[in-house]
């Protein structure tokens, strides 16, 4: 096991740096930069190059490059070229609003995915485990877009239950409030992470439930249900736990476009934002923290599975 | 963020169908963009003192420094509410004194002289005296300059303080457009020695309003001044809340999360017509929605084509589809401006004479042309663009590209056949005048009537010229105008003071009030 942690650490940290130059290297692709933002459509191109040459954007790539890995590795993320703000700071203030938004989905997800899941390989032959699987098949079909926009116009606008978007200008200060705020995107992101997840969910029962050591469960006295409840869910859960790391990674995407819907202010609008306007020492800290998060999610997939599955533990 | 077509052609059949004439709407009354009054009900009697007001604003600045970075949304919220010039300009666009009480001009042009308001105080105590004007605009006219408004006081030879109130401006020569300048952000009284690099995080105004916070991303407060030199604000705070998307901007409003909500789009408005509990108000803008025909390279650098472009494109069409809050322009100048003139005869829509100039051109076997729009603006302007020049056989490729590759590829490097772009300035007229703009236009006549507005004696002469140099850039097609725009804000019953035209271009709080329940 030690092995294996250290085998893993390495890998992540190679990961990273083989990150960081792509990401500062595919950023520079892009034309235009914060200089031309800072100096707008009225500063003469004297004056742009002025601005340009006083935030060392003229020198080489591989010392801007230096001296931002430089940083990282000190644990100096950054500021942003355009408002002086630290790159962390930023981020730290949202992810307060992404990372609730994100969990939240996740256990709501869960929540529907997994009993419905079960149900639906259990009964497949059923009418209510076909009914289920529709539904499951529907919820990925419906973009994130539509649906976000279908429970404002529903929960928002027709019943004024909850709030149509924003987040509150105290954020987490009022608690209440904030919950409320996010009832409608969770609902949003848990309706099409669940749906994906339901489907693995009872492709995977069902994979269990025509294996040998199932049938001799049953064999040996338990009801179907007993034996699935005590063998056959913990090894469908290897195949899911994969499937969820990487539902998880890919709720940033679908956080992006939530954020938008909703406009809250957290990490998806930041990053839009930021890539906008070229602020682009702050989009690379940015890009690596989320990097580094979803690696760490990689990790404790496989830590997950090692636990999960005992048979796993052997290799490395 | 690119918004769905469908989901607003959708949006506008069904407001198209539930419409109908509303209170002071002037024209057609199947236009939903034709609805909105331009008057707003007078102050109540009992106002809220304690209020806070919630305002949905589109665009969120990237930064607070006023003094180093450009940007309408920073001029938007920061001028005359935080910070304040020796003038300003009122809803009709003309100069009035802000921390210059009072102003004198020399017979012959050259020296401006200026009396500062004795009891202004900057928001840390401190009085606002002449040196700290002085050090101010010689901020921005200094050399090496990188104030992004520093063109603006061009013409300024010397600043200087005669007493601890009286500042006196001396320019190099006449400049008609002098005082309206100052009125913008290079005229901003910075408190004497202030460290620009430290306006991003704090400010030290002299206006009603201080800065109470920035969530970046969602939110900027500000709270009422409360030792403000002049007539104290009527609100207690204001919250701009930064809104881009048009659908969930009209849903804050409905759901009365916002109080204000400017910028609505036409084609959307139909829940607040009609309804006791919404005021829509319509404004005046300067904001030319310009189709730029590169000049100096490519087919459209002949004259033919690029006045067969021009006949080409219906803009009454393209208004309509917009939802009606614009108006043809047919020149540099919109109506709002000095010099402005009725040019929309010009070159007008003539499809049969668009191809006739397409044949004499050359290109009577078809033409293909590419426009680069950037996302912010509704994708219908290039659909329609397309489907009008397809008609005299012209086969437009519209490329949809990112504001900061179109700063790149169109106006810094020229690369460009045809572009779309929002110039929301007021008074730019000047871009014609400069062969070496993105516009790539050059006619020697119009830079020297320019040149001479600039220093004519009086605005009558000023006028004359401007109005000679704008037909001309008309009459050569240097652009084509697709329409100047028109600003509709939904008010929530018991909210007035609103300002109602130029509303990009600063958001003037002072007046606005909140009736008391």
């Amino acid at each position: 096991m030690t092995l294996f942690l250290l085998r893993r650490a390495a890998l992540l940290v190679v990961s990273l740096l083989a990150a960081s130059v792509l990401v500062f290297l595919a950023l520079r692709l892009l034309p235009g930069d914060v200089a031309q933002t800072i100096g707008g459509i009225k500063a003469t191109p004297a004056q742009v190059a002025a601005v340009r040459h006083d935030l060392g954007l003229d020198r080489p790539l591989a010392a801007q490059y230096g001296d931002w890995i430089g940083g990282v590795v000190t644990g100096d993320f950054g500021r942003s070229v355009l408002d002086g703000t630290s790159v962390s700071g930023q981020l730290a203030e949202k992810f307060a609003v992404t990372g609730p938004l994100a969990a939240g989905a996740v256990v709501l997800a869960l929540a529907f995915a997994v009993p419905l899941g079960v149900l639906a390989a259990v009964r497949r032959d059923s009418r209510l485990g076909s009914a289920v699987n529709t539904v499951g098949q529907l919820g990925i079909a419906l973009p994130t877009l539509w649906t976000g926009l279908l429970l404002v116009v529903v929960f928002a606008v027709q019943v004024p239950w909850l709030p149509a978007q924003g987040f509150p200008v105290d954020g987490w200060a009022e608690p209440g409030q904030a919950l409320r705020s996010l009832v409608l995107p969770w609902l949003t992101l848990a309706l099409a992470e669940g749906a994906v997840l339901l489907r693995f969910v009872r492709s995977a029962v069902l994979d269990v439930l025509h294996q040998d050591w199932l049938r001799t469960a049953r064999a040996k006295g338990r009801t179907r249900t007993s034996a699935l409840l005590r063998h056959g869910l913990r090894n469908a859960a290897v195949p899911v736990v994969s499937v969820l790391g990487l539902q998880i990674a890919a709720l940033v995407a679908g956080a992006v476009v939530v954020e938008q819907v909703f406009v809250l202010p957290g990490v998806g609008q930041m990053l839009i934002t930021d890539v906008g306007n070229r602020d682009l020492d702050k989009v690379q800290g940015e890009i690596l923290l989320l990097t580094a998060a979803v690696l760490v999610v990689g990790f404790l997939v496989d830590l997950a599975h090692r636990l999960i599955d005992p048979r796993l533990r052997s290799t490395l | 963020m690119r918004r769905s077509t469908a989901l607003r052609h959708a949006a506008t059949t069904t407001v198209l169908v539930g419409l109908a004439a509303t209170g002071c709407g002037t024209g057609a009354a199947d236009s939903p963009g034709d609805t909105g009054q331009t008057s707003q009900a007078a102050q109540p009697d009992a106002i809220d003192t304690a209020a806070t007001v919630d305002v949905r604003l589109v665009l969120e600045p990237t930064s607070l420094d006023i003094a180093g970075t450009a940007g309408a949304a920073l001029d938007q919220i920061l001028l005359d509410n935080i910070y304040q010039g020796l003038l300003t300009r009122d809803e009709d666009n003309k100069v009035r004194p802000s921390l210059a009480t009072s102003f004198k001009e020399s017979p012959d042009g050259l020296t401006y002289t200026f009396r500062l308001a004795k009891n202004a105080a900057f928001h840390d105590g401190t009085k606002v005296t002449a040196a700290d004007a002085v050090w101010s605009l010689r901020q921005v006219t200094a050399a090496g300059s990188t104030n992004p408004d520093a063109a603006a006081l061009a013409s300024v030879k010397s600043v200087t303080a005669a007493d601890d109130h009286t500042v006196v401006v001396t320019l190099a020569h006449r400049d008609t457009g002098f005082t309206w300048r100052l009125t913008g952000r290079a005229g901003i009284v910075f408190k004497r020695g202030t460290d620009f690099s430290s306006l991003a995080g704090k400010e030290n105004g002299t206006g009603p309003f201080k800065l109470g916070g920035w969530k970046r991303g969602s939110s900027i407060t500000f709270v009422r001044n409360d030792a403000y030199w002049g007539k104290k604000a009527k609100v207690a705070k204001v919250v701009f809340h930064y809104i881009k998307d048009d659908n969930a901007a009209n849903n804050a409003q409905r759901t009365g999360q916002t109080d204000i909500e400017t910028g609505a789009n036409a084609t959307l408005l139909q829940p607040f017509t009609d309804n006791p509990d919404h005021t829509v108000l319509r404004g005046d803008t300067t904001d030319k929605f310009t189709l730029a025909l590169n000049n100096a390279e490519g087919p459209t650098k002949d004259v033919r084509v690029r006045r067969a472009v021009r006949r080409a494109v219906d803009k009454a069409g393209l208004i309509k589809i917009l939802g009606g809050a614009g108006r043809p322009v047919g020149g540099p100048i919109p109506p709002s401006d000095p010099g402005y003139e009725d040019l929309t005869s010009i070159d007008a829509y003539d499809p049969a004479g668009a191809k006739k100039l397409l044949r004499q051109a050359g290109y009577g076997d078809g033409l293909k042309l590419t426009v680069q729009i950037p996302t912010i603006y509704p994708a219908e302007i290039g659909d329609y663009l397309a489907s009008q020049l397809k008609q005299v056989g012209i086969q437009l490729t519209v490329r949809p590209v990112e504001f900061q590759t179109w700063l790149d590829a169109v106006y810094t490097k020229h690369d460009y056949q045809l572009s779309v772009v929002d110039h929301a300035e007021a008074r730019d007229l000047n871009n014609f005048a400069n062969p070496d703009y993105y516009f790539g236009y050059d006619n020697a006549d119009v830079r020297t009537w320019y040149a001479a507005a600039r220093t004519a004696e009086g605005d009558g002469a000023r006028d004359a010229l401007l109005k000679k140099a704008a037909r001309q850039v008309s009459e050569d097609a240097a652009a084509d105008w697709l329409f100047v725009s028109q600003t509709l804000t939904v008010v929530r019953d018991g909210v007035t003071g609103v300002p109602r035209n130029f509303t990009s271009n600063r958001y003037r709080l002072a007046d606005l009030a909140v009736a008391k329940k």
